[in-house]
Order: structure tokens, then C-alpha cells, then sequence
């Protein structure tokens, strides 16, 4: 830190060192005007401090500029590689607006079957008990699986980060509900109609699917809830207009 | 090559040129070279830059050319970077990280390698808001009003940010030069 260079009499040129010496860095910038350069100059002619500042900023500028001018690598492949085509991201959206529906519906199908298992609750005998669950109570543990599913794909549908983690307990969800359903429906076990609702679940798969592949890579690993919000930029905008996160750049022994 | 044009790359490539994002690319990826070694450091730099054209290519689609494409692309980078140093101070004892020392060993070649390493360590020691802005404006190139805009403040605080580095710097580097170091042996 350079400090004060109060000199006595400064004032009657109307600027003291730190001021001219801004004053002359910016000018070394090419950021100063004619007027400015007047008061440095009659600065200049009272202050051989300001005078061997000057030399000194001129160099040291000099080396910066031309010191660090290391080349830097070629990225255009690699970035290009690692882009998304135009073709893929409209799949991408289009695999997202897709599974949000599926989630949609599928969390209508898993409301209405846990309402119609309230509704046939009381109807109901529970005569039958497995593994110490009535019919009524297995009715609504799949009934609050079904919901949570259709929770789950519209949550992937807005957070693609989080959807990868889904898949793989959805897949074998998928595969032992599909040769479960094949029996029973062999056996007469169940309607044809129950069996198609599953439908949902596998177009839901294949749509989260699609969106995982469509979802750009981004650096680090996902940090879940941490990596946006938590830093207060909201999760809108973590890249684009620069302004709304300016001010917890600046210090205010840095504004003049 | 000059704004407008780097803009009229970002538009199309937003369109879907993919020649055009190359070409968007190649004219600023040195800039955003500089900028990141600055703001973070050269053995993250390739890295982080290829993170920012991933950032920028993917929110191209709300890019509406209102700002000059450099100044956009310049200000993820920014981001890029403070991202960067965020996650290295949250996990501070990450064995990857390498060493200090270690750093300028055997990366690109350097036209003056003493003078660039004195030159680096002078800008590095800077506090991390006047180095932003010396670099923006002497390495990268940028003017005032445009580094203003990478960083969003006002052009005054760019003007007294850069000249509160160039004073750091003159008493670093007119010091007497680092020549008399210990040689290193091993
Ligand atoms: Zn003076």
C-alpha cells in the first residue's frame, strides 16, 4: 500500500497524490481526459514522488501486459465436442415437458387410488392379511408409492440433476412389477386396465432417461439443494445477465 | 476481432450454427484463458474454461444479444471462477490440489519464464477485487466501461480498483528483482 502522500500546498492544485496518481493510471489506460491531465501535470510539477510513480507504474504496466502472455489451449474442439446440438436440446426440453406430464398423471393415478382405497376402506373386510398388512393398508402403500413416483418425475422434470439417482431404483421397480404383472395376469389376478396404468411408469422411465442423457454434463458432482440456492442467486439464473450478484463483489475501501 | 462481430457469432451459433460457435470460440477463448488463470489458477484454467463455454452454450437460448457477447461470456467466466474458488474453500484439504510450488512446473512453455513467474506472483498477491480488475483491463485487454460491465459495478471503482493494483504492483516489482532466490536444488 502506497498510503498518504500528503504534500504541503497540494491543495491549491486541486489534487493530492492518490487522486493523481489514479489519475494517472487511468491516463496510462488511455481513460483520462484533457482536463484531468492539466491538474496532473501541475501535480506533476511539485511532486517528484508522483513523477518516479509514474515511471515506475509505466513499467510495471508494461511487464504486466506482456509478461503473462502465455498462450493459452485450443478448445474449439473439445467445447464442441461437449455441446449439445440444437437437435439434442430440443429433445432434451422436449423429454422434460414429456416427463412432467407423465408425472402429472401419474400422481393423479396414485391420488385417485389412494381416495378410492379410503372410499372402499370402510367396505372392505380385512379378512386377508399378509405379512402384517391388511388389503387395506397394502391398498395404501402402493397407493403412496404410486404418488411419490409421480412426485418424483416432476421434481426430475425441474431439477434434471437429481434425476439420475431415480432411474436405477425405477428400473427394477419396472422389471419386477412387469413379470409380476404377467403372472397375475395369466392367473386372472388383476384387470387388464390396472396392468396398463403401469404404462405410465415405463413411459416416465424412458422420458427420465432421455433427460439424463439431453442434460449437459456441468463440472462438479451434484451437491443436493446446495449448489444453487443456497448461495442466494436463486435457482433461475446461475449464468447469464451479469448484474445480481455484483455487490458481494465489491468492497468499499475499493469505491472512491 | 471486434464486438459486434463476436455478438453476430453468438446469435447464430444461438441459431444453431455450429460453425458459428466454433468460430464464437476461437476469437475469445483466449481472453477467457487469461482471465481464469488470473482469477483462479493455470493447472484449473483449461478446465474451468471448457466449464464456461458449457455454461455459455447452454444458456445461449436466452441470450438476447442486448450485451456485447464478450462482455456476457466474459462475466460466466467470472462466475466460473468464483464457483471454482467457493468449492476449494469448502473443502480445503482436497489432496488433488496441487502444492504451490508445484504449480508452474512443466506447464506451457513461457517466453521469459523468470519474469513471468515474478510478474504472476505480483498479480496474485493482489487483493482479489483489484486483480479482477487489473486483469480485465490489462491482460484481457478490456476498457473501463466494459470491465464495469463483466463485473457489474460502476466504471469509477474499475478506474480505482486498477490503480490501487498498479500501486501494489510498483511496490512489489520495483523492489530489487527476485534474481537473488536461493536456486532451488534437487
Ligand atoms: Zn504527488
Amino acid at each position: 500500500m502506497t498510503g498518504n502522500h500528503t504534500i504541503p500546498g497540494d491543495d491549491q492544485h486541486g489534487m493530492d497524490c492518490d487522486r493523481c496518481r489514479e489519475a494517472m493510471s487511468a491516463a496510462l489506460d488511455g481513460e483520462s481526459d484533457a482536463a484531468e491531465q492539466a491538474r496532473v501535470d501541475a501535480h506533476l510539477d511539485g511532486c517528484a514522488a508522483c513523477r518516479a510513480w509514474r515511471r515506475d507504474a509505466e513499467t510495471v504496466t508494461r511487464r504486466a501486459r506482456t509478461g503473462v502472455a502465455e498462450p493459452g489451449p485450443d478448445l474449439v474442439a473439445l467445447v464442441l465436442d461437449a455441446a449439445p446440438g440444437p437437435r439434442a436440446r430440443w429433445r432434451g426440453t422436449a423429454a422434460r415437458a414429456g416427463l412432467a406430464v407423465v408425472g402429472a398423471v401419474q400422481a393423479v393415478l396414485g391420488l385417485t387410488s389412494l381416495l378410492g382405497a379410503s372410499m372402499q376402506h370402510d367396505a372392505m373386510a380385512d379378512s386377508i392379511v399378509v405379512l402384517g398388512a391388511g388389503m387395506a393398508h397394502a391398498t395404501h402403500e402402493s397407493a403412496a408409492w404410486n404418488l411419490a413416483l409421480g412426485v418424483a418425475f416432476l421434481a426430475g422434470a425441474l431439477w434434471t440433476r437429481h434425476l439420475a439417482g431415480l432411474l436405477p431404483a425405477l428400473g427394477a421397480f419396472i422389471a419386477v412389477l412387469a413379470v409380476l404383472s404377467g403372472i397375475d395376469l395369466l392367473a386372472g389376478r388383476v384387470e387388464p386396465a390396472r396392468v396398463v396404468s403401469h404404462v405410465v411408469l415405463v413411459v416416465g422411465f424412458v422420458l427420465g432417461i432421455a433427460v439424463v442423457r439431453a442434460a449437459p454434463r456441468s463440472g462438479p458432482a451434484p451437491t443436493p439443494g446446495g449448489r444453487w440456492w443456497a448461495r442466494g442467486e436463486g435457482p433461475v439464473a446461475p449464468h447469464g445477465a451479469p448484474a445480481p450478484d455484483a455487490a458481494r463483489w465489491e468492497r468499499e475501501s475499493d469505491v472512491a | 476481432m471486434d464486438d459486434a462481430r463476436i455478438t453476430e457469432l453468438a446469435l447464430r451459433a444461438r441459431d444453431g450454427h455450429r460453425d458459428a460457435a466454433g468460430e464464437f470460440v476461437a476469437a475469445t477463448q483466449q481472453q477467457v484463458w487469461r482471465l481464469l488463470v488470473h482469477l483462479a489458477d493455470a493447472a484449473v484454467a483449461e478446465e474451468l474454461a471448457q466449464e464456461t463455454y458449457e455454461r455459455a452454450l447452454g444458456s445461449l437460448r436466452r441470450y438476447r444479444g442486448e450485451a456485447p457477447a464478450r462482455n456476457w461470456l466474459l462475466s460466466i467466466a467470472r462466475r466460473v471462477a468464483a464457483d471454482h474458488l467457493r468449492r476449494r474453500a469448502r473443502r480445503p484439504v482436497s489432496p488433488a490440489e496441487p502444492a504451490e510450488d508445484d504449480r508452474p512446473v512443466g506447464r506451457a512453455p513461457r517466453p521469459d519464464p523468470a519474469e513471468s513467474v515474478a510478474v504472476r506472483d505480483a498479480l496474485d498477491a493482489l487483493d482479489g477485487d483489484r486483480r479482477e480488475a487489473f486483469v480485465l483491463t490489462q491482460v484481457v485487454g478490456l476498457s473501463y466501461e466494459e470491465a464495469a460491465a463483466v463485473c457489474g459495478c460502476p466504471i469509477g471503482t474499475i478506474r480505482s480498483r486498477v490503480a490501487r493494483a498498479r500501486a501494489d504492483l510498483v511496490d512489489a516489482l520495483s523492489e530489487p528483482p527476485a534474481a537473488e532466490r536461493p536456486p532451488r536444488s534437487g
